[in-house]
C-alpha cells in the first residue's frame, strides 16, 4: 500500500515536471508540423488558404524546376552530412584526445576551442566574407603576395570552391561542441579500465582504440544523431554566406534554404509557394525524423556499458 | 464565506463593466490627443531621410509616424507574415508588380481610389500598373518612383584610356572595353556573385537584342516565347562581356562589384539610376556620367529598361485610415517626390518633380524617349517559378560556362510555361 502510494506520488511528479516540456513541444512543434502537413494539401494565394489540392503539391515538387532544385539541394545535404560527419566529428575527437592528456593549460584550450561555437553566425559570417573576399580579402592577398597565384580564387564565389568553403567555416565554428562532448564522455571512463590496459602493456594508440573509443559510444551516439539533424536542417551559414538562393548558382542550395525561398518568396525573384513549400517542409521532416530515428537505433546498439 | 465570495464577484463585475466603458473612453481620448501611425520600408540606407520626412509630416499634421525600416532580404516575410497575422503597420512600402501582388490578392491592401489619393490620377497606366494586383487589379498602392536602367561611366579613366566618342553600338561598347583593356585599367565593374545583379545588366543590355516593347508584349500575349533566336542572342550578350569583368568575377558580391566603379577601379559599371546614390555615397567626388544602353548595330532602336520601382500602401486592416491616407497623400506630394530627387536620387513619379542632378536628369530624359518594360519585373514574377527565379542563378551558370544561352532559354520557358497565361503549355 505504502509502496502503490509512493508509486502514485512519484507518477504525479513526473506529470508535473514533464508538463512544461510537453506542452512546449506540444505547442511550437507538434501543432506546427500537423499544420504544416495540412498545408501541403492546399491551393494557396500568397499566404491564403484556398481549395484542397490533394498531392497536387507534392507532384509539383517532383517536377521541373523543383525537382532539379529539390535534388540539388538534397546531394548538398548529403555530401555536407558526410564531410562534417568525417571532418568536424573527427577533428573534435583528435581535439578532445589531446585536451584530455593534457596536463596543463587544458582549461584555457578548452576554452579557444569552445569560442568560435558562441560568437554570433552573422558576425563569423561576415567576417569570413570579408577574409575570403576575391579583390579585397587577405587570405587571397597573402595566397598572390607569395607565390600562390593558382590557389588565389573566388572561395565563395566559384560554383566548386562554394560548399566545400562553407564546410570549413562550419567546422571551424562548430569543432568546439564535439570536442566538448568528447571530453565529457572521455572524462567519465573509469580510469581503471585505462591503468588496467596499461599494465597489461597497451600503448596509447591502443588504449584509444581499443579501450576509450568503445566507450564513447554514447557521445558518438550523440554527435552522430545532431550531425544528421544540423546538416539536413542545414540554413543559417548558408543563408548569411549565398542568400536565400544558394549562391552561386544554387552551388549552396539546401532544402531549409529552398523550402523558405519557396514559402516567403524572394526580394528579387517575387512570388510564394506555401503549398509546394509546405510538401518540401513534410519531406524534411520525414528525412530527418526517420533518419534521426533509425541512426539512433543503430548507433544504440553499439553502445556497451561501463 | 459565500456570501463574501458573492460580494466579491458582484465587485469584480461592477469593475469589469465599468472599465469597459471608461478604459475605450481614454483611450480613444489619447488617440485624439496624438495619433500615432506606424510606417513600414525595406530602406534601412535611407532611415535619415524618411525620419526626416516623418518629422516635417508631423509638423505638418500633427500625426506621429513610427517609421521601422527592415532587412530588404526579410522585407517580404516578415510583411506577409504580420499582415497574414492579421497586424502589420498602417502604411508600407510595397514591393513592384508580382513582387506582392498575391498580398494584394488576399486583400491585406486597401484598395485605393482617386478620391482616396487625387495624385494617382496625375500617373499613366504604365506606372499605375506597377502597384495592382494580379488577379483583382485594383490599386493598392501609390507607385512613388521609377527606375532606369543604363551604363555609368568614368569620363576621367576613359580619357586616360584614350577613348574619345561614346560608344553607341554592341560593337563600339566592346571595342571600348577593349581599349580600356589595354590601357591597363579594369573596363567593367559589374560581376557575377549576385544573381539579380546579373539579371540587371540583362535587362539593359538585352532589350536591343530582343526588341525591347515589341519583344515584351508578344512575350505576354503569347505570341513569342523565351526560346525566340532574339532572346537567346540576349542572353549571349550577357556572356559576351565576361572578358571585360573584374578578375574573380564569378565570387565578387554586388557591393564590391559596385565599389570597383566607385572607388575608381572600373569604367563601365551597368545598372539601375539607383546605383548613383551608392556609388556617391562611397566617394562623393566620383566623376561619374551615364548614358543609355547601346543599340546591338548602326539604326538599330535603343532601350532603356524601366519599371515602377515600389509603391506606397495602406493596410486593409488599418484602425487610423484617416491618418494613413494622410501619409501617402504626403507620401505622393510633390514636396516629397522633390526631396527623394534631391536627397536619395530617385526619380519620382510625383509630377513637376524638378530634377536637379545632371545624371539623374539625363537618365530621366532617355528613359521618357527610350523606355522599356524591364520584362522579368513587369511581366514574369507573379507566380512561382517566376522567370527570375531561374535566370538569376542561370546567370551565373552562363558566365562560368555551366549552361548554353539556348539551354537558359529552354530552362526559363519551360518554368514559366506551367503558369503564365500567355505562355501556358507553349516550348
Amino acid at each position: 500500500m505504502a509502496a502503490g502510494g509512493l508509486k502514485k506520488q512519484q507518477r504525479k511528479w513526473i506529470f508535473l515536471l514533464l508538463t512544461p516540456a510537453l506542452l512546449a513541444i506540444l505547442t511550437f512543434t507538434t501543432i506546427p508540423a500537423l499544420t504544416t502537413l495540412s498545408y501541403a494539401f492546399f491551393h494557396w494565394q500568397g499566404f491564403q488558404r484556398l481549395d484542397f489540392a490533394g498531392f497536387e503539391n507534392f507532384q509539383k515538387l517532383f517536377q521541373y524546376p523543383f525537382k532539379d532544385q529539390l535534388l540539388n539541394s538534397l546531394r548538398h545535404n548529403v555530401l555536407v552530412f558526410i564531410a562534417i560527419y568525417i571532418l568536424q566529428t573527427g577533428l573534435g575527437l583528435l581535439v578532445a584526445y589531446a585536451l584530455f592528456t593534457m596536463t596543463r593549460g587544458q582549461r584555457f584550450f578548452r576554452t579557444v576551442t569552445f569560442l568560435p561555437v558562441i560568437f554570433s553566425l552573422v558576425v563569423v559570417g561576415y567576417m569570413w566574407q570579408v577574409l575570403l573576399d576575391p579583390y579585397y580579402g587577405p587570405i587571397n592577398k597573402i595566397l598572390n603576395d607569395n607565390g600562390f597565384e593558382n590557389l588565389a580564387m573566388p572561395w565563395l564565389g566559384s560554383t566548386t570552391t562554394a560548399l566545400p568553403t562553407l564546410v570549413f567555416i562550419n567546422l571551424w565554428r562548430w569543432v568546439g561542441f564535439p570536442a566538448i562532448i568528447f571530453l565529457s564522455g572521455l572524462n567519465a571512463i573509469n580510469s581503471e579500465y585505462i591503468e588496467a590496459a596499461r599494465l597489461d602493456g597497451a600503448t596509447e594508440g591502443q588504449i584509444f582504440r581499443k579501450v576509450m573509443f568503445p566507450l564513447l559510444a554514447p557521445s558518438m551516439t550523440i554527435i552522430t544523431i545532431l550531425t544528421f539533424i544540423g546538416a539536413f536542417e542545414w540554413f543559417d551559414l548558408p543563408f548569411v554566406l549565398g542568400g536565400s538562393n544558394g549562391n552561386p548558382a544554387g552551388a549552396t542550395d539546401t532544402l531549409a534554404l529552398m523550402f523558405y525561398r519557396l514559402s516567403f518568396g524572394t526580394v528579387d525573384s517575387g512570388a510564394n509557394n506555401v503549398g509546394i513549400g509546405s510538401a518540401l517542409g513534410v519531406l524534411i521532416f520525414a528525412i530527418v525524423g526517420l533518419g534521426a530515428y533509425f541512426g539512433s537505433n543503430i548507433m544504440r546498439k553499439r553502445e556497451v556499458e561501463q | 464565506m459565500k456570501i463574501a465570495s458573492i460580494k466579491l464577484r458582484a465587485l469584480l463585475a461592477s469593475a469589469v463593466a465599468v472599465s469597459a466603458i471608461v478604459v475605450p473612453a481614454i483611450s480613444t481620448q489619447s488617440a485624439n490627443a496624438a495619433t500615432e501611425i506606424t510606417f513600414w520600408s525595406w530602406r534601412t540606407e535611407d532611415k535619415a531621410f524618411y525620419e526626416a520626412q516623418m518629422a516635417k509630416f508631423e509638423a505638418k499634421t500633427g500625426i506621429k509616424v513610427k517609421f521601422t525600416p527592415y532587412l530588404n532580404t526579410e522585407y517580404n516575410a516578415i510583411l506577409a507574415t504580420a499582415l497574414t497575422a492579421g497586424k502589420g503597420p498602417d502604411v508600407m512600402q510595397i514591393r513592384p508588380y508580382g513582387g506582392m501582388a498575391n498580398l494584394s490578392d488576399a486583400g491585406n491592401f486597401l484598395a485605393l481610389t482617386t478620391k482616396d489619393v487625387p495624385a494617382l490620377a496625375k500617373l499613366s497606366p504604365g506606372i499605375l500598373a506597377g502597384a495592382q494586383g494580379y488577379k483583382t487589379k485594383s490599386q493598392f498602392g501609390y507607385p512613388y518612383a521609377v527606375s532606369a536602367m543604363g551604363i555609368f561611366y568614368n569620363p576621367e579613366l576613359l580619357e586616360k584610356a584614350g577613348v574619345g566618342a561614346l560608344p553607341s553600338t554592341w560593337a563600339q561598347l566592346l571595342a571600348a572595353f577593349k581599349k580600356v583593356q589595354a590601357a591597363g585599367i579594369m573596363p567593367l565593374g559589374n560581376a557575377g556573385g549576385n544573381g539579380p545583379a546579373l539579371e540587371q545588366l540583362h535587362a539593359t543590355v538585352g532589350p536591343t537584342f530582343y526588341g525591347g516593347t515589341q519583344f515584351f508584349n508578344d512575350l505576354v500575349a503569347g505570341k513569342k516565347t523565351f526560346t525566340d533566336r532574339a532572346y537567346i542572342a540576349s542572353l549571349q550578350a550577357v556572356k559576351d562581356l565576361v572578358p571585360f569583368m573584374p578578375k574573380g568575377f564569378e565570387g565578387i558580391d554586388y557591393n564590391t562589384a559596385r565599389g570597383l566603379f566607385a572607388n575608381e577601379k572600373a569604367a563601365f559599371y551597368i545598372g539601375g539610376n539607383y546605383e548613383l546614390g551608392y556609388f556617391r555615397s562611397l566617394n562623393a567626388s566620383l566623376p561619374v556620367e551615364w548614358m543609355p544602353a547601346v543599340s546591338k548595330a548602326t539604326g538599330s532602336a535603343k532601350y532603356v529598361g524601366t519599371w515602377a520601382d515600389g509603391a506606397f500602401g495602406v493596410n486593409a486592416k488599418t484602425e487610423q485610415k484617416a491618418a494613413a491616407l494622410k501619409l501617402v497623400n504626403f507620401l505622393a506630394s510633390k514636396e516629397f517626390g522633390q526631396a527623394m530627387a534631391d536627397e536619395i536620387a530617385f526619380i519620382p513619379t510625383a509630377p513637376l518633380v524638378k530634377i536637379t542632378d545632371p545624371v539623374v536628369s539625363k537618365i530621366n530624359k532617355y528613359r521618357t524617349a527610350f523606355g522599356t518594360p524591364f520584362l522579368n519585373v513587369v511581366g514574369f514574377r507573379y507566380e512561382n517559378p517566376t522567370s527570375s527565379s531561374i535566370l538569376q542563378p542561370g546567370f551565373q551558370k552562363l558566365i562560368t560556362g555551366a549552361t548554353t544561352p539556348a539551354q537558359l532559354a529552354k530552362d526559363v520557358q519551360t518554368a514559366v510555361a506551367t503558369w503564365h497565361p500567355g505562355q501556358k503549355g507553349k516550348s
